[in-house]
């Protein structure tokens, strides 16, 4: 099959060409959004590996569904509802040597607020470190890494991503009201951490 | 673009926050997924499972091979659901034709031991004589199918609602 310039043509149109089976429609999706899916994981989980492996699962998850998308939503907060759900999923499951942080506000035992504490692994220097190095840009990184997960994903895919708060809670499946003030509570807490730095 | 509805002192950590860079993947990341692709790979289905990590591996284990499998839970749910159904009608329309004692003796017989099935049908022979026996033993083999059928539903009503909760778990992810 002749590989197609994608230039011009619209997500559900190159949907509608994977759905059709050809190659370069799936990996034009992938290069369209391996980036962005990249980004997102690797900031909620702060660790390169994971990361990799968590995008990746989001893509095959997507790519092998691709027949179930519809195009009267946006392909990419598809993508990023899967990502989203994969991630927190393994934020919830992993134990690794972390150092945990609070758990998620609405969680009222130990054990849920330990299922959705954020863990960063005490690992090697990462590619996040050395991003980290740099003046606001690099703060902003660390205070983004403190919050919690579910305010992480929310903040990022409204400042970083442009999504409106419907579409956010749409794709982290909370009520607009969760969301709003997650983010909410997410600024107040970049506003703290950034205090003495701007 | 989003609006602005923060406050000001926030606009410099808002602009900050839409300047973070994509971090990329590894190279070989496009080729990974493809691979894995079931569409493309029709022969290469079982590699969905990962090989490397292991802490990943066991979350991906149930999940990876879900499109290839998605039909069949949704055909086992309807063959169970109604394999179920129609078990659980059987037994309670058969149920209204057994008397009582015949009931509780066949539950007995069928369902806890021989033993304490043989006890009472010795115990109620000697109490309700040989033609009363004769009339509560004929029962007693009703009762057992009728039991064995309740069972069979409750089973299949139970797995066609594993399956189905399963298949709503799927697609809400």
């Amino acid at each position: 099959m002749a590989t197609k310039s994608y230039a011009d043509v619209s997500d559900q149109q190159v949907v509608v060409f994977a759905q059709q089976g050809r190659e370069d429609a799936y990996r034009e999706l992938i290069s369209r959004y391996e980036r962005p899916v990249f980004s997102l994981v690797f900031r909620m989980v702060r660790d390169r590996e994971t990361a990799e492996d968590l995008a990746q699962e989001t893509f095959i998850k997507v790519l092998n569904n691709i027949d179930r998308y519809r195009p009267e939503f946006k392909f990419s907060s598809w993508l990023f509802k899967i990502a989203n759900n994969i991630t927190i999923d393994h934020l919830r499951r992993r134990q690794l040597d972390t150092i945990s942080m609070e758990g998620a506000p609405d969680a009222v035992t130990a054990e849920s607020a330990r299922a959705t504490s954020i863990a960063v692994a005490s690992s090697a220097p990462s590619a996040l470190d050395q991003l980290e190095s740099r003046e606001l840009g690099g703060a902003i990184e660390k205070a983004i890494a403190k919050l919690r997960p579910e305010y992480r994903a929310c903040i990022i895919l409204r400042h970083v991503e442009d999504y409106s708060y419907d579409e956010i809670a749409e794709i982290v499946k909370l009520p607009l009201g969760t969301v709003k003030t997650y983010i909410h509570r997410a600024r107040q807490e970049l506003r703290e951490s950034l205090e003495g730095v701007r | 673009m989003t609006e602005d509805d923060f406050p000001e002192d926030f606009t410099p950590i808002a602009a900050e926050l839409q300047r973070l860079p994509y971090m990329a993947p590894s190279r070989h990341f496009a080729d990974q997924v493809i691979s894995r692709v079931a569409k493309l790979n029709p022969g290469a289905q079982h590699e969905l499972l990962p090989a490397a990590r292991p802490h990943l591996g066991l979350e991906r284990g149930g999940k990876a091979g879900i499109a290839t499998r998605r039909r069949s839970p949704l055909v086992r749910t309807a063959l169970a659901t109604s394999t179920g159904v129609v078990l659980v009608a059987a037994a309670a329309l058969m149920f209204v034709e057994i008397d009582f004692i015949t009931a509780l003796l066949a539950a007995a017989a069928s369902q806890y031991a021989f033993v304490v099935a043989a006890v009472a049908t010795q115990a109620a022979g000697a109490v309700l004589g040989s033609t009363t026996m004769t009339y509560l033993q004929a029962g007693a083999a009703e009762a057992a199918l009728v039991y064995l059928t309740l069972a069979l539903g409750l089973a299949s009503g139970y797995f066609g609602i594993r399956a189905a909760a399963s298949i709503a778990k799927e697609r809400a992810a």
